[in-house]
């Protein structure tokens, strides 16, 4: 029996040893760390447990044969965040360039599975060169068979996904299906097709950081959520998000002891927005003034800067905001902005999580590349988000509510179930200027100095419109409030919304432009 | 096609213009210039479409940042001049449209090369604001 042990063991060493020390070596020279150092970081110390240490791959094609891979280059398991289960599975570069084959797959899909029984959130950390070629077809199939386990888990269970290294090709689609994307500066690309074939087809000449670094995905398109300059830091923070989050679509979050004063009341939020309509400041000093300690943990930070979102704590229960920014593009919500607020309005509403809408919006962005680039269907993705949400909804217009923007931002009509105003609000269909135009054109064309005449009518008509009453007479707004009180009067309707219930008509499932 | 040298707020900047007639419209520059050219309103001070010489002149040199206009407006004002050194996230320039008075900011530390715009001017979403080395 002692032989048996000794013997076990010495394999278990081998295969945690993956692709050997030097490959280790080099995959640190990279400024890299291996599977088992990451997941290690992830969870709680001690916590992990390996599932399918000894999987090997079944490939006999082109002398694989005879090729050893440790954990078929992917190590998989679960353990504890914070003492909440966590399935986790990282890709083993230094196994054979982490390359995805048939064995290494169904790892991936095991504890997919799992997590999805479990009602556990999954973290998948993407090192990987690719498919294994050698696999052929089998390859393709075990990237499909992910992708479906993905979409099943969607709205489930939180899906998370690491990029710390490569992934190209059809393996960027397992992320894309997922809640949220970490990259890392300078190590992790994600592409569909890489700079030699973009060089091949189209002669553009682009390095693997410009076309799929984490820059370009969190600034230009949206695809990652968040960028780290460090492995470390970057999974750091995946352990945060996960404080945010519940473990499944049952569940709500988890409840944190609230340590600051919930009747703060917040004098700086009286002075904080300008007299002045044209004049910018930043909704983030808003939303820090509002939250439990002032911490606010923000989601795709860098990408369409017109619209924030991301979580707070109000009593130490998550709160996932959506806010228009007026420092960029005058806060317009555009086709980025309206992409970005509708997929966190809906992982917010998939888990359980309250939303709250800061508005202070002048519109929609005029221009023909937004009108060409589909604003239409992209800013109705807002309403349908909005609408089809049955979590607590409370709106907070800020300063200005105007339009279809007004309603994109989660008005009364949209479901809110309690919009509040500060005293300086303007809600109407449109601003004063563009109003007193129409409204009163023929007076203004006629008087004798139609610049004065103008001026006139533009302040008749935001004395008489474009301000919180009119909303509030006709119920559209709950009550004006004093700024300073926000955080208790917010922390209250939160408190008074809890036992919401809410059922949307029974479907397969709706039909949200897309 | 006329070239005219014009001063704007100390500014010097090469312009050509080109008469348009009826059914002859060969643009030489991009279509969104001739469209920014406002209209002849009877306001006192007429805005002038102005270009730093052609597009292709600007030489944009390795590690330049240039900065553009996010969205169609009217620049309210110029807060830097040429060779200033500004930090990141200081403002260069403000835009007013939409309502609203946009800083411009600064994206990194660097040195004011180029300042292709003047107070009044009106721009189009992507026009070049500021360079930045």
């Amino acid at each position: 029996m002692k032989e048996k042990i000794e013997r076990l063991l010495d394999t278990k060493r081998k295969i945690e040893l993956g692709g050997g020390e030097k490959r280790i070596a080099k995959q640190h020279e990279r400024g890299k760390l291996t599977a088992r150092e990451r997941i290690n970081l992830l969870l709680d110390e001690g916590s992990f447990i390996e599932i399918d240490a000894f999987v090997k791959h079944r490939c006999t094609n082109f002398g694989m044969e005879s090729t050893q891979a440790p954990g078929d280059g992917v190590v998989t398991g679960y353990g504890t965040v914070d003492g909440r289960l966590v399935f986790v599975y990282a890709q083993d570069f230094t196994v054979l360039g982490g390359s995805l084959g048939e064995m290494h797959a169904n790892k991936i899909c095991k504890v997919q599975e799992m997590a999805i029984k479990m009602g556990a959130p999954i973290v998948g950390i993407n090192d990987s060169g690719g498919a294994r070629i050698q696999e052929g077809v089998d390859a393709l199939s075990g990237y499909g068979k992910i992708f479906y386990r993905n979409t099943m888990a969607s709205g489930v269970i939180p899906q998370i996904s690491a990029i710390m290294g490569p992934s190209a090709g059809g393996a960027v689609y397992s992320p894309a299906l997922t809640d949220f994307i970490f990259m890392v500066d300078r190590t992790s690309q994600m592409f569909i097709t890489g700079p030699q074939v973009i060089k091949a087809v189209t002669g553009e000449d682009v390095s693997q950081e410009e076309l799929g670094g984490a820059n370009t995905h969190n600034r230009v398109s949206g695809v990652a959520h968040f960028i780290d300059s460090s492995e470390e830091e970057s999974i750091k923070r995946i352990r945060t998000l996960l404080s945010f989050l519940p473990s499944n679509n049952l569940e709500t979050p988890p409840v944190y002891e609230c340590k600051d004063d919930i009747n703060r009341v917040e004098e700086r939020l009286n002075e904080l927005v300008p007299v002045n309509p044209n004049k910018p400041y930043d909704m983030k000093e808003i939303i820090k003034l509002i939250a439990d300690d002032g911490y606010f943990f923000e989601v795709q930070p860098y990408y369409a800067e017109n619209i924030i979102i991301g979580y707070i704590r109000l009593n130490g229960k998550t709160i996932g905001v959506v806010a228009n920014q007026p420092r960029v593009l005058a806060g317009c919500l555009d086709i980025n902005a309206s992409d970005k607020a509708a997929r966190f309005i809906r992982t917010c509403d998939a888990f359980n999580i309250p939303l709250l809408n800061l508005v202070d919006v002048p519109g929609f962005l005029p221009g023909t590349d937004q009108e060409y680039g589909g604003i239409i269907r992209h800013g109705a993705k807002m309403l349908y988000a909005y609408s089809e949400a049955t979590v607590p909804k409370v709106t907070l217009i800020v300063r200005k509510a105007y339009g279809g923007a007004y309603l994109a931002m989660c008005s009364k009509d949209l479901g809110a179930d309690q919009v509040f105003a500060w005293p300086n609000a303007e809600i109407a269909v449109m601003g004063p200027e563009g109003a007193a135009n129409i409204i009163f054109k023929r007076e203004i064309a006629e008087s004798d100095d139609p610049i004065a005449k103008r001026e006139e009518k533009i302040q008749e008509y935001r004395d008489a419109v474009a301000n919180p009453y009119v909303a509030a007479e006709r119920g559209f707004v709950d009550d004006v409030i004093v700024p300073s009180i926000t955080r208790p009067r917010l922390i209250s309707a939160f408190d008074m919304l809890e036992g919401k219930r809410e059922v949307n008509p029974s479907k397969k499932h709706g039909n949200m432009p897309l | 096609m006329r070239k005219f040298i014009i001063k704007v707020n100390g500014n010097r900047y090469e312009v050509e213009v080109e008469e348009v007639t009826d059914g002859e419209t060969t643009p030489e520059r991009p279509a969104s210039t001739i469209e920014n050219k406002p209209a002849p309103e009877p306001s006192p001070k007429k805005v002038v479409e102005e270009k730093p010489k052609d597009e292709k002149e600007v030489v944009v040199s390795e590690g330049a940042e240039v900065v553009k206009a996010p969205m169609p407006g009217t620049i309210l004002s110029v807060n830097v001049k040429e060779g200033d050194r500004v930090t990141s996230g200081q403002i260069l320039v403000i835009l007013e449209a939409m309502k609203m008075e946009n800083e411009i900011l600064a994206p990194r530390d660097g040195i004011v090369t180029s300042i292709a715009v003047s107070k009044g001017a009106s721009v189009n979403t992507g026009d070049k604001l500021v360079i930045i080395e």
